[in-house]
């Protein structure tokens, strides 16, 4: 344990994702505790350009942008979050229910995740969109966690049903060990790493297709994300005219978030996966 | 008096790894002397560790990072000239060395093969690494004949690696490997992990090649001493990065000079009744740490006799029969 | 006090087209106390599988494995009966490198052992059963506790396995090529430990191999194996001087010996 550590804090790639991550983190969290300002009513004339009184200009309905940023940077990183938590959960009990059960549980369970793996969550997006007006942050982290979840569970039950058929199983099991033992003392520590990668994947995800969903006007109605900015920039044209304050910044915070993450999966990998072979 | 082939002397190698902030650096060949005549079979025995394998990459100075070359000359005899390959770059060695003067067939060679092509493509491709201008049929063509000299089936050629048996798959890389019939093939542990009738045929195929002089010369490396006794004519017992003794086959088996080799034949089981009477004995200890090896002679640590000067001088290869050599202070009173 | 019979496992793979492998083909054998029985044969003889079968780890599709008079399979079966037999025929696999955990340290696989007799495994009597199972086997406590697996080499890892056998002292072991993957001038010193728990404690143990020189070696009785079926049976020197099945014969002759060399 202390060596992965070890090995991950001296590791240049992982430092770097990983400061400018917690960067954002930081601006998402204590950034609007900073600069209290609503970022949904009116604060000044619209459309300025960034000054003085507004660092990062107005919309076409007078919100002030920056205030739009700092809140929109907690909420988009809120919905990964949650999706990664609500895809992982579901993923790990029914991958590992399928992996360590076998037999007709793994069947039926492999047959759900075929379906769920085939719906295109765009499309169900749309669907709840013209069903629900009012869609709640949750509510689209709830979407997103619950169709992007097939994958994961697919890795680990391979995973799984390979480490089932080693000896130290083996042993464990004739020493006694029940089989909700097994699972938790033996088989789960072992795709512990892999869960971890999963996570910063998903978190990445999640902040990716919130931004996607609100950019075609299927994302949360409630609240203001990162997404919801550039749909709004969108909608009033901001490229063609001009109004580079508007989707640059949330453009550039998304770009950052997701670079940085993907680094921290690649040093990650890097560090587990040797270390793996080699155990 | 047959001609020397190999020549190599006191040739180092160390392995320099990156241990957190530092470099470890692990002596893996410290200082051997070998050579090989033409109508040999040389077999270097020794365990895990030894450098055995690493001494295979060295005597075809096949040197990749972390392996560093650091002192030594390998030299060969082409017919009425010799070669310096320590001296020689990558791209000499592959164009005028490797496949056409000295062969290598590398540990685990048969699960090399690209599953996805078949027998005929894999020559193709390795002759075409060494040679500019190819005839592709002119290639099958020797190929099927050299298949058929050494007894495999031809209809492996359009096969693909994985419907043949490991046997058949390791002597098709010994066929495709010496397909330019090149003067000294090394073999490491080409049987290890076959079934003891597939060994068999294997070591059969190398003694064809041998026998008809496709290959003039052959070092065959192994941990196993029973299967390398079968086909070698002389033997090298190798410890901790050096040769302690080497001598011809039956006289290195049946009276073994080096504490260690006595100590090695005394601990190999085999289906002869002498030694179920003899009882197998085995080497207290473990082989040394290379990376901090002992001082002297290496072998002190664990040996039955040892003696002061062991301890603090390195003893030198002396010949005490014809063509007999350890490497041993018991052996210096003379 | 084992009594196999009759022992068949087939494995049917998939729906539509069934193709049927029969791994396991109407082997019977007895096993008393106090012997070293070897089952020798390459891979794919079925071996491994039969080991499986009797360790109570595969259920077999059709015949016995009796052990004391008792059906494994039919008799054995609340939990508490399966952990006594458990105590009574343990395992010793091949592999030092999947046979341990590589998350826990070794203290692990000790422990565990020392649950099975019945004893806190964080109590003091436990430290001292360790510490005595590991100098059994020819270790050094302090070398080897509190280490993990990658740290040891392959044969201390397979000696603490020997160990756990020492701690829980069954009736019957099951040996899976113990010293395949040990370096060959180690594999004596590794081998003699089973003849010593033979000795001290008349602990049986089946020995499965494809290597016909150790089998030789350390075996009261000779098992054959080939194709899922018993071959050859018999004394050791029965079987290499008097080899009865066709594959036994080709076996000993490809079998290399030191003082002999063949003619090829």
């Amino acid at each position: 344990m202390k060596i992965i550590v070890y090995l991950l804090i001296t590791n240049k790639r992982f430092i770097a994702g990983v400061s400018v991550f917690l960067l954002i983190v930081f601006i998402g969290l204590i950034g609007p505790l900073l600069y209290p300002v609503d970022p949904l009513s009116f604060a000044g004339p619209m459309e300025m350009p960034p000054c003085g009184r507004y660092p990062l200009g107005t919309d076409t309905y007078g919100r002030d942008l920056l205030a739009q940023i700092l809140v929109g940077t907690r909420t988009s990183l809120y919905i990964g979050f949650l999706t990664a938590l609500i895809a992982i959960s579901m993923g790990t009990i029914i991958g590992a229910s399928a992996g360590i059960k076998g037999g007709i549980i793994d069947e039926v369970l492999m047959s759900i995740t075929n379906v769920v793996l085939a719906i295109p969550s765009i499309l169900l997006a749309i669907l709840i969109a013209s069903y629900i007006k009012v869609r709640s942050i949750e509510v689209i982290a709830l979407l997103l966690g619950i169709t992007g979840w097939p994958w994961y569970a697919r890795a680990i039950r391979a995973q799984l049903m390979s480490l089932r058929e080693r000896e130290f199983v083996y042993l464990s099991k004739m020493a006694g060990y029940r089989d909700i033992e097994l699972a938790f003392k033996d088989l789960l520590p072992n795709i512990a790493t892999y869960t971890f990668m999963a996570f910063v994947l998903y978190i990445n995800g999640g902040i990716l297709s919130e931004a996607g969903l609100s950019i075609i006007g299927v994302g949360p109605t409630k609240g203001i994300s990162l997404g919801l900015i550039l749909q709004w920039a969108s909608l009033m044209e901001a490229v063609r005219r001009g109004l580079w304050w508007w989707f640059v910044p949330p453009g550039a915070i998304i770009t950052a978030i997701t670079s940085s993450l993907m680094i921290v999966s690649v040093a990650m990998d890097e560090i587990f996966n040797p270390k793996l072979r080699g155990k | 008096m047959s001609s020397g082939l190999l020549n190599v002397i006191d040739v180092a190698a160390y392995y320099k790894q990156q241990v957190g902030a530092s470099v470890k650096t692990i002596k893996a060949v410290d200082g051997v002397d070998l050579f090989l005549y033409e109508k040999e079979i040389l077999g270097i025995v020794g365990e895990s560790g030894s450098g055995k394998s690493t001494l295979a990459h060295v005597i075809l100075m096949n040197i990749k990072k972390p392996l560093e070359f650091i002192r030594g000359t390998v030299r060969i005899y082409t017919g009425n000239n010799f070669l310096n390959l320590n001296s020689m770059s990558i791209e000499e060695l592959r164009a005028r060395v490797w496949g056409k003067e000295i062969a290598l067939i590398p540990q685990s060679a048969m699960n090399a093969l690209m599953p996805t092509l078949k027998i005929k493509r894999i020559i193709l491709d390795i002759v075409k690494s060494h040679q500019d201008k190819v005839n592709e049929e002119d290639v099958i063509e020797k190929a099927t004949k050299r298949f058929r000299e050494l007894g495999l089936p031809e209809k492996a050629i359009d096969m693909y690696p994985f419907e043949l048996s490991g046997g058949m798959r390791q002597r098709t890389v010994i066929a495709v490997a010496t397909l330019l019939n090149p003067r000294i093939l090394i073999a490491d542990e080409p049987s290890s992990a076959l079934d003891v009738v597939s060994q068999r045929m294997v070591l059969k195929t190398f003694y064809d090649l041998f026998r008809k002089n496709i290959i003039k010369s052959m070092i065959f490396i192994s941990h196993d001493i029973a299967t390398v006794r079968q086909i070698a004519t002389d033997m090298c017992v190798m410890y901790a990065g050096k040769i302690v003794e080497r001598g011809p086959t039956d006289d290195l088996v049946k009276r073994p000079l080096h504490p260690y080799a006595e100590g090695l034949i005394n601990s190999i089981p085999s289906v002869e009744p002498e030694i179920r009477k003899r009882k197998l004995r085995y080497i207290p200890g473990q082989p040394p740490d290379l990376s901090n090896p002992p001082t002297g002679c290496r072998f002190h640590p664990r040996c039955p006799y040892t003696m002061d000067i062991c301890r603090t001088k390195e003893p030198p290869a002396l010949e005490v029969e014809r063509k007999h050599l350890v490497s041993c202070w018991l052996y210096a009173r003379r | 006090m084992l009594k196999v019979k009759n022992l068949t496992k087939i494995y049917e793979l998939g729906f539509i087209s069934k193709k049927r492998i029969v791994a396991v083909d109407n082997v019977s054998f007895e096993v008393r106390s106090s012997e070293i029985v070897s089952l020798v044969g390459e891979s794919g003889s079925g071996k491994t599988t039969t080991a499986k079968i009797i360790l109570r780890l595969l259920p077999p599709t059709s015949g016995n494995v009796l052990f004391e008079n008792k059906d494994v399979w039919k008799d054995v079966r609340r939990r508490e009966d399966r952990i006594d037999y458990w105590r009574k025929v343990h395992a010793v696999f091949q592999d030092p490198y999947s046979s341990y955990n590589p998350f826990y340290t070794i203290d692990r696989v000790l422990k565990q052992g020392v649950k099975l007799i019945g004893i806190n495994p964080s109590s003091d009597k436990a430290d001292e059963i360790i510490n005595e199972a590991l100098e059994y086997v020819g270790l050094n406590p302090s070398e080897v506790l509190g280490k993990y697996p990658h740290q040891l080499s392959g044969g201390q890892r397979q000696r603490v396995m020997i160990a756990r056998c020492w701690i829980i002292k069954p009736k019957l072991i099951l040996a899976d090529e113990p010293v395949s993957m040990i370096d060959a001038s180690m594999r004596v010193s590794i081998i003699e430990l089973f003849e010593k728990l033979k000795k001290s404690y008349g602990s049986s143990t089946i020995f499965i191999t494809h290597d016909m020189s150790l089998a030789y070696y350390i075996s009261d009785r000779i098992l054959v194996m080939y194709k899922g079926r018993i071959v050859d049976e018999g004394s050791p020197d029965d079987v290499i001087n008097s080899p009865e099945h066709e594959y036994t014969k080709r076996l000993i002759a490809s079998v290399p010996k030191l003082y002999q060399k063949w003619t090829l």
